[in-house]
């Protein structure tokens, strides 16, 4: 006999008394009850699916797929606690409101999910069908020689005690059999899970990189948030006590020189007051801390082309930073190049989107390659952020930019 | 003159006080939030009082909600509000409710203390103070107005100066005109944005929030 030979051979007979059977055994069973409530859920998705013609099996088939795609988590605590398998749990649905509705319907996880609630319970079913009669008849046939006697006669055609050994051959080959199939049928579970519960590889390394940067986009804008609040509470409070002291000696100097001198530092104290809000205007606009809108509207404000703002939406910090840059460079490039009596700024959403556009009725003909706009450059922001810039502009205008951005739930 | 002044940072809370003691203006308080300073208004009812927009806990526009409470709850008392940026809205905010005795610096104009105590003084004896930097920004402003449209350059730059608060005299001298001739154009303003004649000040309140108007949300 071969090693390889002896080490099967021992496998085989150390199987069913292994820890990993149990485990699979008590998995399977377990799975059929806990399994019950989500395979009548996965039975009803598949019932409304070919009702939605009539309405009513629209919102039924919406709440099942929307409950399906949170049963990950739930089958995920039995396999945790009997196999150790562990996976990350579905992004959450991008749409907001009531377009939940059409991306619940479309969403390729919750699908899945359902697809599993329904063949995930059948195949831990079936699994449990077998393996538990096995197991039962299996011990019941080995120790048949010990409780023979008890057993009335006649009820086994088994009339002498040394026929029951039959028996014990046959309930041994049974429980040696167990083992494979709890492997086979958890095996096949397991395959079943990471085809329909687990996200893909790709997909799970994607929105973790999304979420990282999302974190640290949101970083950079409290950072420019905070450095903005040191400059105007700190800095600029202090530029303007150090010029209110000057001020005072000026008043009080008798001497003509030092009145002078007073002055002059008393006049770069302002410039650089003047030079410190230019800053604070490029790092952080102030104006942000009260809202998208408000800080659209004092862009608008200071435009040389009239500018209607309208922003129907509420945003987070960091996309309302970028935002902000956005239409305060599209402003300049209307007031530099469009020749236009008229611009309009708006935000609002679209989809999951955040939409912004920027509409003059210049004189057109602006190009993403164009040199001087900078529209190059705030199409790659766009891009870094997910998102995209596009610029329509015929010859004679109107031009119209409209850049999107990912809106995060 | 006798003022209340709220600013949370307490170098440039006692830097002010001290400046308006120097000019001969008493300060009852110097408080760093808007709760004490409307119990300090309350208790001590000044001319003025000297408020800073930000200040604790939110930080973020508790000086004007204080300025605008102050306005309707003390009609006999002037706010004059700072603020560390230039912000329009602000600034609409605290004149669309009340036209006069308000006003809205930036801190810097501390800096220039002259311009400061009289701003002070102009709000206290019922008039309006604006930034230039304000005024800046909403003439740049488009005009939707037909009969701001109507404005020539020098009418809406004296317009400018009116909405800072100043006096005809005193934009005779910044302008090296004489006084008459900014009277015509005062008068001229008045003609093109259709004011009827009444009293003088009331239409220079009015010429002035037409303009600040214009400028839309």
């Amino acid at each position: 006999m071969t090693d390889w030979f002896r080490a099967g051979l021992r496998a085989v007979l150390t199987a069913p008394f292994t820890a990993r059977t149990w485990r699979g055994l008590g998995y399977l069973v377990s799975g059929v009850a806990l399994g019950a409530p989500t395979f009548l859920l996965g039975v009803l998705g598949f019932v409304s699916a070919p009702l939605i013609i009539v309405t009513a099996g629209l919102p039924v088939l919406a709440a099942a797929l929307a409950l399906a795609r949170q049963t990950s988590a739930y089958f995920r605590a039995p396999a945790r606690f009997f196999l150790g398998w562990d996976w990350a749990r579905p992004a959450p649905l991008p749409a907001r409101g009531w377009r939940r509705l059409p991306a619940i319907l479309a969403d390729g996880t919750a699908w899945r999910a359902l697809v599993y609630c329904f063949a995930g319970w059948l195949l831990r079913f079936l699994g449990a069908y077998a393996a538990v009669p096995m197991l039962v008849l299996g011990v019941l046939a080995v120790t048949f020689p010990v409780w023979w006697s008890f057993v009335p006669a006649g009820t086994f055609d088994t009339p002498h005690w040394s026929g029951t050994w039959r028996f014990v051959w046959q309930g041994a080959l049974l429980l040696l059999a167990l083992p494979w199939l709890v492997r086979l049928m958890v095996g096949a579970d397991r395959l079943l899970i990471r085809g329909l519960l687990e996200p893909s590889r790709d997909s799970a390394r994607i929105a973790e990189l999304e979420s990282s940067r999302a974190v640290l986009r949101d970083d950079a804008a409290a950072t420019l948030r905070r450095v903005e609040r040191d400059l105007h509470d700190g800095t600029q409070a202090r530029l303007v006590a150090l010029g209110v002291t000057l001020s005072r000696i000026e008043r009080r100097a008798t001497d003509p020189d030092v009145k002078s001198l007073a002055g002059d530092a008393r006049g770069t104290v302002t410039e650089a007051l003047a030079e410190l809000r230019d800053i604070v205007r490029g790092l952080h606009p102030p104006a942000l801390d009260d809202g998208l809108g408000v800080a659209l509207s004092t862009l608008a404000a200071r435009s040389a082309v009239p500018v209607e703002v309208s922003v129907l939406i509420d945003v987070r910090p960091g996309d309302a930073t970028a935002l902000y840059f956005t239409v305060a460079e599209l402003l300049t490039n209307v007031a530099r190049h469009a020749g236009a009596s008229r611009a309009r700024v708006e935000v609002r959403a679209d989809a999951g989107w955040i939409r912004l556009t920027v509409t003059d009725d210049g004189r057109g003909g602006a190009r993403l390659d164009g040199l001087g706009t900078g529209l190059a450059g705030l199409e790659r922001r766009a891009r870094a952020l997910d998102g995209s810039l596009l610029v329509r502009s015929p010859p004679g205008g109107p031009t119209v930019v409209t850049m999107k951005l990912p809106r995060e739930g | 003159m006798r003022t209340v002044i709220a600013e949370d940072n307490p170098l440039l809370r006692d830097g002010i006080t001290l400046l308006l003691g120097e000019h001969g203006i008493e300060v009852l308080a110097a408080v760093d939030n808007a709760g004490d300073l409307l119990a300090a208004v309350e208790r001590h009812r000044p001319d003025v009082v000297v408020v800073d927009v930000r200040m604790p806990p939110t930080h973020t526009d508790e000086g004007i909600r204080a300025a605008l409470t102050i306005r309707s709850a003390y009609p006999e008392t002037a706010v004059l509000v700072f603020s560390q940026w230039v912000e329009t809205s602000y600034a609409r905010r605290l004149l669309a409710d009340h036209a006069s005795k308000v006003g809205y610096l930036l801190k810097d104009r501390i800096v220039s203390t002259d311009d400061f105590v009289g701003a002070l003084h102009r709000v206290a004896e019922g008039g309006t103070a604006l930034d230039p930097e304000v005024v800046r920004q909403l003439l740049a402003a488009p005009a939707v107005d037909a009969g701001l449209a109507r404005l020539s350059v020098r009418e809406k730059e004296i317009l400018g100066l009116l909405a800072e608060g100043r006096s005809n005299l005193a934009i005779a001298a910044g302008l090296h005109l004489a006084e008459r001739s900014v009277e015509k154009h005062v008068t001229a303003i008045f003609t093109k944005l259709d004011l009827p004649q009444a009293r003088t000040d009331h239409r220079r309140v009015l010429a002035v929030l037409r303009f600040l108007n214009a400028e839309r949300l």
